[in-house]
């Protein structure tokens, strides 16, 4: 029997209500008119082309697109750690700089400090911020029990699993109180299992923090999960395709992803992302390097 | 639990800590076998023979004394001709032909004959280090060898030399007691050259080195000339006066080249530059600067480590992550707690693994160092023992220096674990060689 899906643009009328909420809140960053040019030996590379956006209180964005489509280069813009060729990008109206403690950023690789413990990591922010030891120890305390590494607040990141440095560097990016949060493919480098427990992780984390999330990933499944808009880029130039609304209703459970509305923006996402599969002839040419029995055909 | 080795030829992979610490002592107690074995087994290499007694010829000016080395052959031939003089000498005896020389001479040669076996009663304990000139107690000791009561421990008289002895006793006996008036008038035989094989006086034994390093260093100060011990303070306190100047500058300056680019292009050419040239060729010049004394010395070893430091540092230092410092510029971090809270940190291991390096060079250049202007420590003594080819002294020296390099190397390997417990195991640069092998994670 053929299922046939509702559009992803059909909206529970709760969905919408929300949506609606959202867009009134009052905007956190606005990007305008972004464009990264790189000089490189073979010519200038255009890696990001005309992109604008806003970014509402307590919105959490996702941005997902093909690989070298400049996702990291936007990300990096948006936080004042590479400056664009023009355009630019304001946090509360105000026009980013250079990178500072309004935009926290957690980065795919693992970036905690190795000398400092996890307890340290968290309070090197709060520390530089100006706060007393004695207060930002507390406060430090209080994050790193919020992402569960209560046990290894004295551990030394190169002690721990790639789950839980991950964890660790959200709450040092968040017990700096950013305006907005930054993360990079934060989950890439971790196994399925793991990294659908850090998604969880997150999403819980974001319902009891006042903080608007700019996510990248190229997972589908976790743009959708995690996402209010995609925020959907394609490549060469790094344009933006399509910002998608998720009608997929809040608090999120992972049985939603055998869900119409779920599946819809998931079938979505592949058509923007996938291009069409290519015919049979045009397939790369694999020479066969083992005799395949018909048997195991 | 059954245990699963890991074999001895295994590519990349750690040999149990007791293997480990098992070759460990075996890389040394290798070279000091060898060194042991070429020292005491007589049919190995011993090109030489080490007298015990020696003897005048005839006509020669070269005068060899006991404790010199000969070459085999050589001494071959320096028994010979004592032979063929004795033979000349046994012709006197027999009436054969007439002694021309005046009396008071021949008693002369003949008291330098009785004296030949001074150094030899010395080593067998029968006399002390002075009194290797006193005719009486020698002559007592002639006496005790005719007769067969004294016979030696350490070195004993070939019978070829017994009978000759003996001969010879004959007619000093008569004397009774020694009177240098009373030696016979006609000449003695000398005793033949004696020795044992030994190697070359630059290979020292190691009884002998471990003695003589006992000797130096137990040495107390008298006044007069250094002791070891306050010419090892000296060295020390140059190595690490003229290391700790470049640490100082260069430490700082190399961070600030590594972090800033400004530094970097101010000061990183003319530095690469400025450490091709040699510190050795600075010596005169640091001599006219800074006097003869310890300050030209300090400064070579300064010139010597500074400029690599710098140059060292600042590329270790831009080996650090940069991420790190992104991610701390995201949390608010701003140029002075970038350096102070970042980079420091972050590099402090690899800096500190930098610094053992370079601890290695300053003690190159202290030996040169302490050999201009006016010569000084170590290397003095080992300047002008090895002049005197006493290398028993030199080698007790030399191997002083190259345990106290190894020794605090050891010592900074093994404190980097609690310096910086951080750092993941198996990231080092040199093991602590001894007792890494036992810690199991
Ligand atoms: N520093 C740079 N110099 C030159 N070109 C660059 C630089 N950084 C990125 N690029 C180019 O910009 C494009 C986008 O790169 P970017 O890293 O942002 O892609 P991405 O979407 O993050 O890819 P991925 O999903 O693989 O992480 C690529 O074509 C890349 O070659
Ligand atoms: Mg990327």
């Amino acid at each position: 029997m053929p299922i046939t899906l509702p559009s992803y643009r059909e909206q529970a009328p709760e969905v919408k209500e929300r949506f609606d909420r959202l867009k009134q809140r009052p905007v956190k960053m606005e990007v305008r008119g972004l464009y990264k040019v790189f000089g490189s030996t073979d010519g200038p590379v255009t890696a990001l082309q005309g992109i604008d956006f806003t970014l509402h209180r307590r919105e959490f964005l996702s941005v997902i697109g093909p690989s070298g489509c400049g996702k990291s280069t936007l990300i990096r813009i948006l936080a004042g750690l590479e400056i664009p060729t023009s355009g630019e990008v304001s946090v509360d109206g105000q026009v980013v700089r250079g990178p500072g403690a309004d935009c926290g950023m957690v980065f795919q690789s693992y970036t905690l400090f190795p000398w400092l413990t996890v307890k340290q990591n968290v309070m090197f922010g709060l520390k530089i911020a100006g706060n007393s030891s004695n207060k930002a120890e507390a406060e430090a305390r209080e994050w790193v029990s919020l992402v569960g590494l209560e046990r290894f607040e004295n551990s030394y990141p190169n002690q721990l699993s790639g789950g839980m440095k991950q964890r660790a560097a959200i709450a040092r990016a968040l017990a700096n109180r950013p305006k907005v949060l930054l993360m990079d493919e934060p989950f890439g480098a971790l196994d399925a299992q793991t990294r659908a427990n850090m998604q969880s992780y997150l999403l819980e984390i974001w319902r009891n923090v006042d903080v608007s999330i700019v996510f990248i990933t190229h997972d589908l499944d976790e743009a959708i999960y995690l996402a209010d808009r995609i925020l959907v880029l394609k490549a060469n130039p790094g344009e933006v395709e399509e910002l998608i609304e998720v009608p997929v209703p809040r608090p999120r459970a992972t049985s939603q992803f055998l869900e119409p509305p779920f599946l819809a923006t998931r079938k979505r996402l592949e058509a923007l992302i996938h291009p069409p599969e290519k015919s049979l002839k045009q397939r790369l040419k694999i020479s066969r390097m083992t005799e395949v029995g018909d048997d195991v055909e | 639990m059954p245990k699963n080795k890991v074999p001895w030829f295994a590519v990349r992979q750690d040999l149990s800590g007791r293997r480990q610490s098992l070759l460990a002592l075996l890389s040394f107690a290798l070279p000091i076998g060898l060194w042991c074995l070429v020292s005491y087994v007589p049919s190995i290499w011993h090109p030489d023979v080490r007298l015990h007694i020696s003897a005048e010829r005839e006509g020669s000016s070269t005068v060899y004394t006991p404790g010199n080395h000969l070459g085999k052959d050589h001494f071959q031939r320096f028994v010979q001709t004592i032979r063929e003089q004795n033979l000349e000498i046994q012709r006197y005896w027999r009436g054969e032909q007439e002694v021309t020389e005046p009396p008071r001479m021949v008693r002369r040669s003949n008291q330098r004959v009785l004296r030949q076996i001074g150094r030899f009663a010395v080593a067998n304990g029968w006399l002390e280090r002075d009194e290797r000139q006193d005719d009486e107690k020698l002559f007592e000791i002639w006496r005790g060898l005719a007769e067969g009561e004294l016979r030696g421990r350490e070195q004993r008289l070939t019978e070829e030399n017994l009978e000759i002895l003996r001969a010879n006793w004959a007619w000093l006996e008569e004397m009774e007691t020694f009177s240098a008036a009373a030696l016979p008038a006609i000449p003695l035989q000398q005793l033949l050259p004696q020795g044992r094989p030994a190697n070359p006086v630059f290979l020292p034994n190691p009884h002998d080195v471990v003695l003589s390093w006992w000797d130096l260093f137990s040495e107390e100060p008298t006044g007069e000339g250094k002791t070891l011990r306050e010419r090892l303070g000296y060295s020390l306190r140059i190595v690490f006066s003229g290391f700790l100047l470049s640490c100082l500058i260069g430490l700082p300056l190399g961070v600030l080249c590594g972090t800033y680019n400004l530094f970097s292009r101010l000061f990183e050419p003319f530095v690469d530059f400025f450490r091709y040239m040699p510190a050795p060729v600075f010596s005169t010049l640091l001599v006219a600067i800074f006097g003869a004394h310890d300050a030209p010395k300090i400064a070579l070893i300064f010139v010597g480590t500074f400029f690599q430091m710098v140059l060292v540092i600042a590329k270790t230092t831009r080996l650090l992550d940069r991420s790190l410092l992104e991610a701390a510029q995201t949390l608010g971090a701003k140029n002075r707690h970038l350096v102070l809270k970042v980079i420091v940190p972050g590099v402090m291991p690899n800096v500190y693994n930098d610094l053992r390096i370079l601890l290695g060079w300053a003690w190159t250049w202290l030996v040169i160092a302490e050999l201009i202007g006016v010569k000084a420590g170590l290397t003095e003594f080992i300047e002008t023992q090895g002049r005197w080819r006493n290398f028993d002294l030199v080698f007790p020296v030399i191997i002083t220096i190259g345990l106290i390099g190894f020794a605090t190397d050891q010592l900074l390997a093994f404190l980097r674990r609690f310096l910086f417990p951080w750092e993941p195991k198996g990231y080092r640069l040199s093991l602590n060689w001894l007792t890494e092998g036992h810690r199991k994670e």
